[in-house]
């Protein structure tokens, strides 16, 4: 492939390699798994790169590419231990010492949100990299209205969540 | 305050709790191959096209007797009509799978690309289900064909009893019932594993539409 295309896209995936860390985050339990998603993600982006005309803004434009990539075309490696019940284990441990604090808050947070499913996290993401709903019903495909419904439905699972 | 607030604020905080790449270490990623469901279904269509092309074919190939008797089969017309369908058909499939690979766009929204997927699935199960159909065909066709032209084959079946020519259907449907059912299984266990958490997705925003 062209070295000068290859130049300028490596250029701006260095740039804004923050959001694809941010949805290796959500997606994933440990570092092997981030940086395996991570990979699959550049490849997506890179692969589709020559189409990308720069008609919407590159760091818009990863969203989607990092979202899809995360949602339907990644496929979990099966070496990986399954962390998902790791972290509800850890979860309950946690909840029992609940403490105000900011800190532990977060992290139950960041548990709790690590417990929702492939859709619901991509709402949360969306939510969180303050995109409104109009950006993110078009990135999912559904319309204005069932993102907001969904949205409101995950608050509240999330509630559920950190209060059982 | 609301949950997600909290959250959102620690999120835009942009402290660098990720390990940052270098443009070096971004270069070598670019040469890796992918892992994706895509990928995987594409080797997989391709597998499925070339063992298919290979049972139709191979016989061919690697059995003379069997080389004679198809070209005397070919005289056919009913037998060579199918041969020139089954042949068209595989042209037909591999046009609609390049469409459906071509069509599946990461850049799409989450939806459409899940439906482009989908349907590229759709059609190599089209073409399993095509084939499975030929094969369940063809085994009481070439029975009628052997019973027509080979003598000895049709004086046995002839001599046969009532008994034994229900004997003779039974055995013959109950193999290919097995035959069947083994691929049917197979297919279930490779899609199944392979499209879990596609359709599970899928199904999540679907739902959302009623």
């Amino acid at each position: 492939m062209n070295k000068e295309l290859e130049h300028s896209f490596v250029e701006q995936l260095q740039k804004h390699q923050n959001i694809v860390h941010k949805v290796c985050r959500l997606y994933t339990n440990n570092a092997d798994a981030h940086n395996d998603l991570f990979q699959e993600i550049t490849i997506q982006l890179w692969r589709a790169y020559p189409k990308f005309r720069g008609d919407s803004k590159f760091s818009t434009w990863m969203y989607r590419v990092g979202l899809n990539t995360a949602i339907t075309l990644y496929r979990k490696s099966k070496r990986r231990i399954n962390t998902q019940e790791f972290d509800s284990v850890e979860f309950k441990i946690k909840a029992e010492e609940y403490d105000d604090t900011e800190e532990k808050q977060l992290k139950l947070l960041y548990q709790a949100v690590h417990q929702l499913n492939d859709i619901e996290k991509a709402l949360v993401f969306l939510y969180l990299e303050d995109k409104d709903y109009r950006e993110i019903s078009t990135t999912l495909g559904i319309t204005e209205v069932n993102a907001r419904v969904k949205m409101n439905r995950v608050k509240k699972k999330l509630k559920t969540i950190l209060n059982p | 305050m609301d949950e997600l607030e909290l959250l959102k604020k620690d999120w835009n905080k942009e402290k660098a709790t990720y390990k940052s790449f270098s443009d070096s270490d971004i270069y070598p990623m670019l040469q890796k191959k992918s892992s994706s469901i895509v990928k995987t279904l594409f080797y997989i269509s391709i597998a499925e096209l070339g063992f298919w092309i290979l049972v139709n074919t191979l016989p061919y190939f690697i059995s003379e007797a069997y080389r004679e008797k198809l070209n005397t089969s070919y005289e056919n017309p009913l037998f060579m009509a199918l041969s020139i369908l089954s042949f068209v058909v595989i042209l037909v499939f591999i046009y609609l799978l390049f469409k459906s690979y071509k069509s599946i766009s990461i850049t799409d929204n989450a939806k459409k690309l899940m439906e482009s997927i989908l349907r590229t699935r759709k059609v190599i199960k089209y073409y399993v289900i095509y084939n499975l159909v030929m094969i369940f065909i063809s085994i009481p066709l070439s029975l009628y064909f052997e019973f027509n032209q080979n003598t000895v084959f049709h004086d046995q079946v002839a001599s046969m009893n009532s008994t034994q020519t229900i004997k003779l259907y039974v055995v013959t449907v109950f193999i290919t019932g097995i035959f069947l059912l083994v691929f049917w299984l197979f297919y279930k266990l490779l899609y199944g594993i392979l499209l879990k958490r596609l359709n599970r997705n899928y199904d999540e925003l679907k739902k959302l539409e009623v």
